[in-house]
């Protein structure tokens, strides 16, 4: 029996009300921590694991003011009775973004911050920087810019900014959303490691499968603010939503036989006289300047009526640099791009906007009109269509996303999903034949990623659909075909049932093989074609 | 609900989060509009990132405001290499203080009383920032009075008037949306 | 340069600056011109790199010499009494307009804005130096040492973390926008609508910016920001070559005020020499 005091952290009938809202984020939480263990805190957007982590870190009733019930205790003191610098010396927490959590122009001064905040003399904190940055792995990104470095780099420097500080808890909200999966495996062996050292992690996330790669001790369940579950590994894969969740596929091969099997029919489809090709890369090169090196290297392909192409690949391997070529935002260095057979060097993009829309990964990025209507005349006024034709295509676009109710709203209110579904329905209205998303998924949870990329594919419009992905299901699930990239040349590009077999060559490529993947191989005999977990199971006696 | 009445002389962490990313919004924005080379009409220069310090002051207060002026404008100065010149600052900074003198009157970004508000200060901070910049500039450099009313002050407020009365009102719609999604209070 | 503390040489900068502005008594300001030029040539910046600032000084020296003071004779303005020796007399009309200008370019006008060349320049060169010697990291400790709170000072470095960020996020809306075939090059209609055409630019990067800040206050506020005295861990050290220029910045302050308020020094006057080359 551990001693409640010695518990680093123990929450009890714990509930918080916002100011701001009517209904409480969280309600009753009970739960405690021991030291080394891994804890999961798996739940879909909304269900309350951030208030929850809100509550622990000290933000909430620091700088986020409501009702709060109920205790929250660090090895036995009340959270409420501390300070932010004591609460924080005990508890790291890592944020969503890594990006934004990173403060220092230099990574020394990033590591630094939380030390000279306390006000330590200089020399232990230079010292305690480079104890936190071995620890990390990363001593030698000391004296870099924090600007420059990779995803993974960027969490491992938020990581030591916040062991630094020496906590016994650590807080980590949805880290693996913005890694690729080499990166995440990577990152979800340092919290493995930091659990053996003594410390205790607690992870909120809802890549569940991927977190179980290192086995938490503990799992709880968050559904709209009440913990529905909390126990074992296995116990979670019996209760959760498969569909809300995202679990391994045996598990939701297994579960799904005995529900409705999913609808889903794309609306893009390969047809044996579908030989019109809309894009055509010949001989492509990049480079940003002639002292770089090349970042896209004798780059060949087509893209064809009918195809809906998953682009797969590390970062940094030269995706987006690849599909900005084809609306002519970049243009190559040697070779050609053919956009309906002209080239990009000789049309303006507004002119390959006609043929080509681009979606960029967040639609925050795009927004700006006072309301819906505005945001979606923007891209047809822009080609030029005349004023009845502006109106039919807004209309038909937005009818084409089902957000017809919100025409008049502002777009910047609009939750991030609806935000996505206009940032979509703003190609849709000039009309463009051909669709290129990069990182559809990029920020929302699965359940969320899942229903958007079905009704993206199931609507019509688009004549072939491209998108770029790190996720390697996504792309099995959704693609006819996948072209792997890998240093800025074309590995790979064929049928999902053709390239994906081979998974010492995946790993080969930085892509790794999913339980999806394997479910698959294991039935390909029988289907002779890729599916989701769920079509699985109705398709295997 | 909270209180709505908030003091515009607060500097705690979020306005020092604010100020810092004004100051770095508009240095970047104020560069990069210098170098798309925006063709311009007549005397007044499409100045677009003057609106920043000025909303940045309406929305957060006028220490805000002016951090992200007086900031910006060296930190746009220096990226451009063009120096360091304090009294060029100090009015910028002006310019994001003034406005943010009735940022505690300003509760409902999208009414029209807000907007009238907002443009009659963009005004007023636009004579002020640039007056005190032209009047310095007398000092310095020994011009007389209409020297620099003609060459410098009349040319400089002029357009960041214009530039402020167009673009303030489209950032305050915008902000209206955007302003209830932070919890912090 | 490099040796010099930071917080030093911005306590000479501003010293520099408000003496030489006391003068137009052209003995100081070739004093001041000459330890100017001294300072800059101590930071040892080279050509290629100090080109762009040259240029914006260059323009404003020469619509402030050449065209406000030498042409049009406004730049003198109460420092040169009315009168003088005439050395181009001259009164021509704008056309169109019908304004007559009527001037004359006097030998005073003409040494004064040498003085004005001497004045400006030594400030310019004091003040166009400071960013091509100063470490961007070195900015929040040095407002810290010259008495600023530690909150404002922080803001400055802070700022400079977000520079690439922000410089980054531009580009991409510039990049999406274009996507939905909007082209900054075409911009039609009168200075309105043109300015308007800068929304979908700057709402987005704006808005963004404000919503990530959120995320940026929660990350400050987790690692206990504000919550005790800072500490900076940028190297700031006195030496005496420090406290020396220190105190040759009082000096010179001091000097100046004792010299144009006490022994009224600072007055501008015409040499001989100069006058005798025209007359």
């Amino acid at each position: 029996m551990i001693d409640e005091n010695s518990r680093p952290l123990v929450i009890e009938n714990l509930s918080f009300r916002y100011n701001s809202r009517k209904e409480p984020a969280i309600q009753e939480i009970n739960l405690s921590v021991n030291p080394g263990e891994v804890m999961l805190i798996a739940g879909s957007s909304g269900c309350g694991k951030t208030t929850l982590m809100r509550c622990v870190n000290g933000l909430i009733p620091n700088a986020y003011h409501g009702d709060l019930d109920g205790g929250i205790r660090l090895y036995g003191q009340s959270v409420l009775d501390m300070e932010m610098a004591e609460i924080s010396q005990k508890v790291g927490t890592i944020l969503q973004d890594p990006e934004r959590q990173i403060l220092g122009t230099y990574v020394l001064n990033d590591v630094a911050f939380g030390l000279e905040s306390l006000g330590l003399p200089r020399d232990e904190i230079l010292l305690r920087v480079d104890q936190a940055l071995e620890r990390m792995g990363i001593l030698h990104l000391r004296d870099r810019e924090t600007f420059g470095t990779s995803g993974g780099e960027k969490q491992k420097i938020a990581l030591a900014g916040v062991l630094a500080m020496n906590p016994k808890i650590l807080l980590l909200d949805e880290p693996l959303a913005s890694l690729d999966p080499a990166s995440a495996h990577e990152a979800l062996q340092i919290f493995r490691q930091l659990a053996d050292e003594g410390l205790s992690v607690v992870i909120v996330e809802h890549r569940v499968e991927d977190v179980f790669a290192i086995e938490p001790e503990r799992v709880v369940y968050m559904d709209e603010g009440q913990i529905t579950y909390q126990g074992g590994r296995e116990g979670l894969m019996q209760v959760v939503d498969y569909t809300r969740i995202k679990l391994p596929a045996e598990v939701v091969f297994t579960r799904a036989k005995n529900d409705p099997p999913p609808e889903f029919e794309p609306a893009v489809v390969k047809t044996e006289d579908n030989s019109e090709e809309l894009v055509k890369f010949d001989g492509v090169h990049f480079r940003y300047d002639e002292d770089l090196p090349f970042v896209l290297e004798d780059i060949n392909f087509t893209i064809k009526k009918g195809d809906i192409i998953a682009i797969l690949g590390h970062n940094g391997s030269g995706k987006t640099t690849m599909v900005k070529h084809a609306l002519g935002l970049l243009k190559p260095t040697k070779g050609v791009v053919l956009l309906e057979g002209q080239e990009t060097k000789t049309i303006t993009i507004a002119t390959a906007a006609k043929s080509v829309g681009y979606v960029f990964q967040s639609p925050s990025q795009m927004l700006f009109a006072p309301t819906v209507a505005d945001e979606l005349a923007f891209g047809p006024k822009n080609l030029g269509y005349s004023k009845d034709e502006v109106r039919d295509n807004v209309q038909w676009a937005i009818q084409t996303v089902n957000l017809s109710d919100e025409m008049e709203s502002p777009p910047l209110a609009l939750s991030f999903g609806q935000q996505k579904r206009i940032s979509i329905a703003a190609i849709l209205a000039m009309r463009s034949r051909l669709l290129m998303m990069d990182e559809p998924t990029a920020g929302q949870d699965y359940w969320n990623y899942r229903s958007f990329m079905d009704s993206i594919l199931q609507m019509p419009g688009f004549e072939a659909i491209v998108f770029i992905t790190h996720d390697l299901d996504l792309a099995l699930t959704y693609a006819n075909r996948i072209i792997i990239l890998y240093d800025g040349q074309i590995v790979a590009d064929d049928a999902p049932e053709e390239i994906l077999l081979d998974e010492d060559q995946l790993i080969k490529y930085r892509i790794l093989p999913t339980s999806l993947l394997r479910l698959n191989k294991l039935h390909l005999p029988e289907t002779g074609s890729f599916f989701r977990a769920e079509t699985l199971a109705h398709k295997i006696g | 609900m909270t209180e709505k009445k908030k003091s515009i002389w607060r500097f705690g962490t979020r306005e020092v989060v604010y100020a810092a990313i004004g100051a770095a919004l508009y240095a970047v924005l104020g560069y990069a509009t210098n170098m798309l080379q925006l063709p311009g009409a007549g005397n007044v220069a499409i100045r677009p990132a003057v609106v920043v310090p000025m909303f940045f002051g309406i929305a957060f207060g006028p220490i805000v405001g002016f951090i992200t002026g007086f900031v910006g404008n060296v930190l746009s100065d220096l990226l451009s290499g063009w120096g360091f010149w304090f009294w060029w600052d100090l009015g910028n900074g002006l310019m994001g203080f003034i406005p943010g003198l009735i940022a505690a009157q300003i509760v409902d970004y999208r009414a029209t009383k807000s907007m009238v508000m907002g443009v009659v200060f963009v005004v007023l901070a636009a004579i002020g920032g640039m007056g005190v910049a032209s009047v310095s500039e007398m000092w310095v450099s020994g011009a007389d009075i209409n020297t620099v009313v003609f060459a410098n002050f009349i040319p400089a407020s002029m357009s960041n008037i214009i530039n402020g009365v167009i673009l303030l009102p489209i950032l305050m719609v915008a902000y209206a949306a955007v302003s209830k999604r932070s919890g912090r209070t | 340069m490099d040796r010099i503390d930071p917080r030093a040489r911005w306590i000479f900068s501003f010293a520099f600056l408000l003496s030489a502005t006391m003068f137009w008594n052209p003995a100081f300001l070739l004093l001041f011109f000459l330890l100017a030029v001294t300072w800059y040539l101590l930071g040892r910046t080279r050509w290629k790199e100090t080109r762009r600032g040259w240029l914006l000084v260059g323009f404003m020296l020469f619509t402030m010499i050449v065209i406000n003071t030498i042409i049009t004779g406004g730049g003198a303005g109460g420092v040169v009494p009315p009168g003088g020796h005439v050395l181009w007399p001259a009164g021509f009309t704008i056309p169109l307009v019908n304004w007559q200008i009527y001037f004359g370019l006097t030998v005073e006008r003409l040494w004064f804005a040498i003085c004005q060349l001497m004045r400006l320049g030594g400030v310019s060169l004091i003040f166009v130096l400071i960013p091509y010697t100063m470490d961007p990291r070195a900015y929040g400790a040095t407002f810290r040492g010259l008495a600023m709170p530690d909150s404002v000072a922080y803001t400055m470095e802070l700022s400079f973390r977000f520079i690439p960020t922000l410089g980054r996020d531009l580009a991409v809306t510039l990049d999406a926008q274009k996507a939905r075939g909007y082209e900054l090059e075409k911009f039609k209609g009168g200075i309105f609508q043109k300015i308007a055409r800068i929304a979908p630019l700057l709402v987005p990067v704006t808005m963004n910016a404000i919503i990530a800040s959120e995320d940026v206050a929660n990350a400050m506020d987790l690692r206990c920001f504000g919550q005790a005295k800072r500490t900076w861990i940028y190297p700031l050290r006195y030496h005496w070559w420090d406290h020396a220029l220190i105190a040759f910045s009082a000096l010179m302050l001091l000097g100046s005020v004792v010299a144009v308020h006490i022994f009224n020094a600072g007055g501008f006057w015409v040499p001989d020499w100069f006058m005798r080359l025209f007359v």
